[in-house]
């Protein structure tokens, strides 16, 4: 689920940080650059792991800021497909579910990656058919789902007014294997 | 600009992170306000929190690996075993290819062995319920993970230049003379 990307980034340090010991400011400006941020196919960043360089302190002329080369790791949060990863489900309407995991809220089940003979309730709850046995997906469960593709969809240049608000990275996911689902299914 | 030097520079276990955000100070009672660690990142804490990964210490995991070594698991198998701890043996099926072929009758052997190598997470833990039973499982915990948080296999070498020396230099100097300012 997590791993380390190492990057390298040229960083402008405001002069008001300069009373802070360098690798408290820097990993500060680090933190307000990329923490919670997606970075497109490299996941959403959850924290700076460490520093492991900080080159340069240069001063471009005109500027009152000094400018470092830090080459750093972050913990990128980035799922490969065909992981199995837990978590609850946030929304469901007609078209499938929507599952969140508490920090990553745009996990979404489209209905045809339900296990096959699902059907949707009007109390708003999908059901699955299994040989005659029905077994719904409450809101309260903890649901375990594979991966089936994660999308980083390109910036919107324009948005309608009720728009949902834009995700910058997307996950499918699908419960359509053995073992998977609501963990009250198969307990 | 932002360079990428290493889009993968090392997987992580749901434990090393949990581990490296307690060793920043995050936790679960309300010392948490005051620690070093954002808001989002508190999110992920809570979230690891109530996962699997709960209970888990360095040894059990290394335990858990060596014992698994003989069926050969691929990468991401093994993560996925750690992260996740699947009780059931249909579980494991979706989570090891080829489930039958490689284990076979050893099927329930195994899943006994997973339950007892990696702790159970139990009953998910209310965050205020019973302030003096989290903080005495964090005590016990912490006790028990070994002193150093370094993470398996990766390369310590910090190279950090410090021109802090010159920044209070100046510091100094400055404050000095606005002294001699006032005196005038």
């Amino acid at each position: 689920m997590f791993f380390l990307s190492l990057i390298e980034h040229t960083l402008r340090l405001p002069p008001h940080l300069l009373n802070l010991p360098l690798d408290q400011a820097i990993k500060g400006e680090l933190e307000t650059l990329f923490l919670d941020k997606v970075i497109a196919n490299l996941g959403l960043c959850v924290s700076v792991y460490d520093i492991r360089n900080i080159d340069g302190g240069f001063i471009f002329p005109g500027d009152g800021a000094s400018t470092f080369t830090v080459n750093f790791r972050l913990i990128m949060f980035r799922p490969f497909v065909g992981e199995v990863l837990s978590g609850e489900v946030e929304e469901s309407d007609a078209k499938g579910l929507r599952l969140s995991l508490g920090f990553f809220k745009d996990i979404t089940l489209p209905a045809h990656l339900l296990p096959n003979p699902s059907k949707f309730g009007e109390d708003g709850k999908w059901t699955w058919d299994f040989n005659g046995t029905e077994l719904p997906i409450e809101k309260e469960d903890e649901i375990r789902f594979k991966v089936h593709s994660i999308r980083y969809p390109p910036i919107p240049v324009e948005q309608e007014k009720d728009a949902k608000p834009f995700a910058p990275m997307v996950i499918t996911a699908s419960i359509d294997f053995d073992g998977l689902g609501p963990i009250s299914w198969w307990v | 600009m932002i360079l990428r030097l290493q889009t993968n520079a090392g997987t992580l276990t749901n434990f090393e992170v949990l581990d490296f955000l307690r060793s920043r100070g995050a936790s679960t009672d309300s010392t948490r306000v005051i620690a070093n660690v954002a808001p989002s990142e508190f999110q992920v804490y809570d979230y690891l929190v109530q996962s699997a990964a709960r209970n888990q210490t360095r040894e059990s995991i290394d335990e858990f690996l060596t014992s698994w070594v003989k069926f050969d698991p691929a990468k991401a198998e093994k993560l996925n075993l750690i992260n996740i701890k699947p009780s059931p043996a249909i579980e494991i099926d979706s989570i090891v290819e080829n489930c039958e072929q490689r284990m076979g009758n050893e099927d329930e052997a195994l899943v006994k062995m997973i339950i007892e190598m990696l702790p159970a997470p139990g009953k998910p833990e209310g965050t205020n319920e019973d302030p003096t039973e989290v903080v005495a499982d964090q005590e016990a915990m912490e006790a028990v993970l070994p002193p150093s948080t370094k993470p398996r296999g990766t390369n310590e070498e910090e190279t950090v230049e410090t021109v802090g020396d010159q920044d209070s230099v100046q510091t100094l100097s400055f404050s000095t003379v606005t002294i001699y300012l006032y005196v005038v």
